[in-house]
């Protein structure tokens, strides 16, 4: 094989990936960028007097922004997911609370709108832990989110969620524990996953 | 049909091509090895952190979220790539027959590599990881990774183009789309991510560049080495040429496509995981058809299956692949996926890429350069066949674990109305199971490192005659002689 050929054979292969890395990739990773809210139309009433989904703020809860690098830095993602698939790909609309508050009607697979605030959405590697999309609806209290941290296994004996007591210091009254600033970022990174924003019609229906 | 026995003057030109190529390969090989027993350590405890999650609970280092991704990196890029990386230079220049020209610039890459390794390792080890797999490593270190791969890769290019062997060899036409194809992924995959504008295809992007790895540098890569050492060690010619070059443009066309499928049903337009997964199926056949092709060019000569140490890793390591190709494409369906999404089957697949067939076709590779370029027989067979079936015990007993596993977790989970503690506990035995896997190889590869070092240290046995698995070297002279081709 001469210079030439070898030059056609760089160009074959490029071409062969080229495609792909455009079409499936690139293209798409731009066109996602430059998504922005879209706005209800006439007639949508979402609580809160929300104007557009996805709604950033509603998604953010105090050191929240902290509290996702801690959830990254520990490898939360390597053992809980954050996706909720549509009935034909699994089970996960049918566990109670998992696709948001089904009390209000407003449980629903996750949009790509949900995780606005991320920069990399922790979709997940493994789901050896329970799927955390709806998290912050399914516990609301500080304390009982510190209690699931600090000692999971109080809440179900058979958890296989280890303590995060690294997160803790002993407390200076002599008694117990208290959280360190990571600690507390984490949680109100928790408190925070809530992916069941109510979504305009027009993205329902794909416009 | 027989292959032309070479002239004294070939076994001269290729005796200086291996000299030439002795430090900088020998220097990724041997750090290689240390990574690899590194890794497989921290598998082990990794995986006992996920049986018995109150361990070293207070320990912000023992964490399994911390320990997975410090020993999946150390795998990946400590291990995997390094031994890929010494594989392609050394292959490289036998086959076009030239000498490795700037051995100084490799080993100051190798060193750059290393650096990079233990800096991400130290980085996520301490809290700076990002949780992406096999991304984990903070967004500014990236260029480290590039800047050596660059300095390492340049040389096979002019090695490419002033090549003094008119033949052509499928191997190279493998070798060439790993070194291009990398850096093409990896740049892409770090750039967007670290751009951080798109968040979901920032996490596709994620899944099509762990792909990506596996089929357009790990297979590849193992695929080079069989097309060399089966013909070589056989003293066959491939069974069939047109087939193995239409496998490898199958191979470049559609694997690019994959990877999505990882996340069917997620929040990702339908077609993506839906191109994803056809593209997987698609390339079993080129997988399937590329390892009866090998397997063909062996038949009728399998007994030295029995004495050569090359042949058996890399035939090992081309059956874990189809293995790994037909999971993948079962996988990639709606109907088996949707249930092993998530589960312990993905991540058992992975690693049988990424330990399985990719690391068992480098051992056999090693087996084969570390005698040629430092000019001595490994000290043992017996050693050679300990390392051998511990680590395919080792490898069988994981994917067992975790594919066995994966599908009864896949079903705890599908159960919503029962607790989902259930699918955790009901899992206990097979991740026991896992860390009885890491154990065994990490055993395994104590004979190999054992061994590699007193190469390294040049205690290797003076001998004419290469080390054989079984019989002593006079007892199967043809064997002997097959296996002797240089």
């Amino acid at each position: 094989m001469n210079s030439t050929n070898f030059w056609k054979l760089l160009g074959a292969l490029g071409l062969a990936f080229a495609l792909p890395w455009l079409l499936l990739v690139v293209l798409p990773y731009l066109d996602q960028s430059n998504a922005s809210p879209t706005l209800y139309g006439e007639g949508e009433e979402v609580e809160g007097g929300l104007l557009a989904y996805p709604d950033r703020n509603l998604q953010r809860h105090g050191a929240s922004d902290y509290g996702r690098e801690i959830y990254a830095a520990e490898g939360c993602a390597y053992c809980h997911t954050q996706v909720i698939r549509p009935t034909y790909a699994g089970a996960d609309m049918w566990r109670v609370g998992w696709g948001g508050r089904e009390e209000a009607g407003l449980a629903r697979e996750t949009q790509p709108g949900d995780y606005a605030n991320e920069g990399v959405a922790p979709l997940g590697y493994q789901r050896i832990g329970q799927d955390l999309s709806n998290l912050g609806h399914r516990i609301t209290s500080r304390e009982e989110m510190h209690r699931h941290l600090f000692d999971p296994k109080s809440f179900d004996t058979d958890s296989g969620m280890p303590a995060f007591k690294h997160l803790y210091r002993p407390a200076a009254t002599g008694e117990g524990y208290a959280p360190t600033p990571k600690a507390e970022a984490l949680v109100d990174y928790l408190l925070s996953l809530k992916k069941d924003q109510p979504l305009p019609k027009s993205v329902l229906s794909g416009n | 049909m027989t292959v032309p026995q070479p002239t004294q003057e070939d076994l001269n030109e290729r005796a200086a091509i291996d000299r030439s190529a002795r430090y900088p390969v020998m220097f990724f090989f041997t750090s290689a090895a240390i990574w690899l027993l590194f890794a497989t350590v921290t598998g082990f405890v990794s995986s006992l952190k996920l049986r018995y999650p109150e361990l070293w609970d207070a320990c912000p280092f023992m964490g399994y979220g911390r320990l997975f991704p410090v020993h999946y990196n150390a795998l990946v890029y400590g291990w995997a790539m390094q031994a890929g990386i010494g594989v392609m230079l050394w292959l490289m220049a036998r086959l076009t027959r030239s000498r490795i020209q700037s051995p100084a610039a490799l080993i100051v890459a190798g060193h750059l590599w290393n650096a990079g390794v233990i800096l991400a390792v130290v980085a996520i080890w301490f809290g700076a990881g990002r949780s992406l797999l096999l991304l984990d490593f903070p967004g500014w270190m990236w260029p480290i990774f590039a800047a050596s791969y660059a300095i390492t890769v340049v040389w096979v290019i002019p090695m490419f183009l002033g090549r003094r062997n008119a033949l052509f060899y499928i191997s190279e036409l493998y070798l060439i789309g790993a070194a291009v194809w990398f850096p093409w992924i990896f740049l892409t995959a770090n750039l967007l991510i670290n751009k951080g504008s798109a968040p979901v295809m920032g996490a596709g992007t994620n899944a099509w560049y762990v792909s990506n790895l596996i089929y357009f540098w790990m297979a590849p890569i193992s695929l080079a080495v069989a097309y060399y050492i089966i013909p070589k060690i056989s003293g066959r010619p491939i069974y069939s040429y047109p087939l193995a070059q239409a496998s490898f443009w199958v191979l470049a066309v559609l694997a690019g496509w994959t990877g999505l499928s990882r996340f069917m049903g997620g929040p990702f337009p339908a077609w993506m995981p839906a191109v994803s997964g056809a593209a997987t199926i698609f390339i079993l056949l080129a997988i399937l058809a590329t390892v009866a092709n090998l397997m063909l060019t062996l038949k009728g000569c399998t007994k030295l299956w029995e004495y050569s140490p090359s042949l058996r890793f890399t035939v090992l390591g081309m059956l874990m692949l189809a293995v790994y190709a037909v999971l993948s494409a079962l996988s990639s369906t709606f109907v088996f996926g949707k249930s092993l999404q998530f589960t312990h089957f993905v991540a058992g697949l992975d690693t049988l890429a990424f330990y399985g067939f990719f690391s068992m076709t480098m051992f056999g590779a090693f087996y084969f350069i570390v005698p040629r370029i430092t000019g001595a027989e490994w000290p043992s067979g017996a050693r050679i066949r300990s390392h051998f079936w511990f680590s395919t015990y080792g490898i069988l007993t994981m994917v067992i674990s975790m594919l066995v596993g994966g599908i009864a977790q896949g079903s705890d989970l599908a159960q919503w109305d029962r607790s989902f503690s259930i699918s955790f506990v009901n899992s206990n035995a097979y991740m026991m199971g896992r860390v009885l896997a890491w154990a065994l190889i990490t055993w395994s590869n104590f004979y190999f490192l054992y061994q590699l070092a007193l190469m390294f240290i040049g205690k290797g046995r003076k001998s004419a005659g290469p080390t054989l698995i079984h019989a002593e070297p006079g007892e199967v002279p043809s064997a002997r002689a097959a296996v002797g081709i240089h």
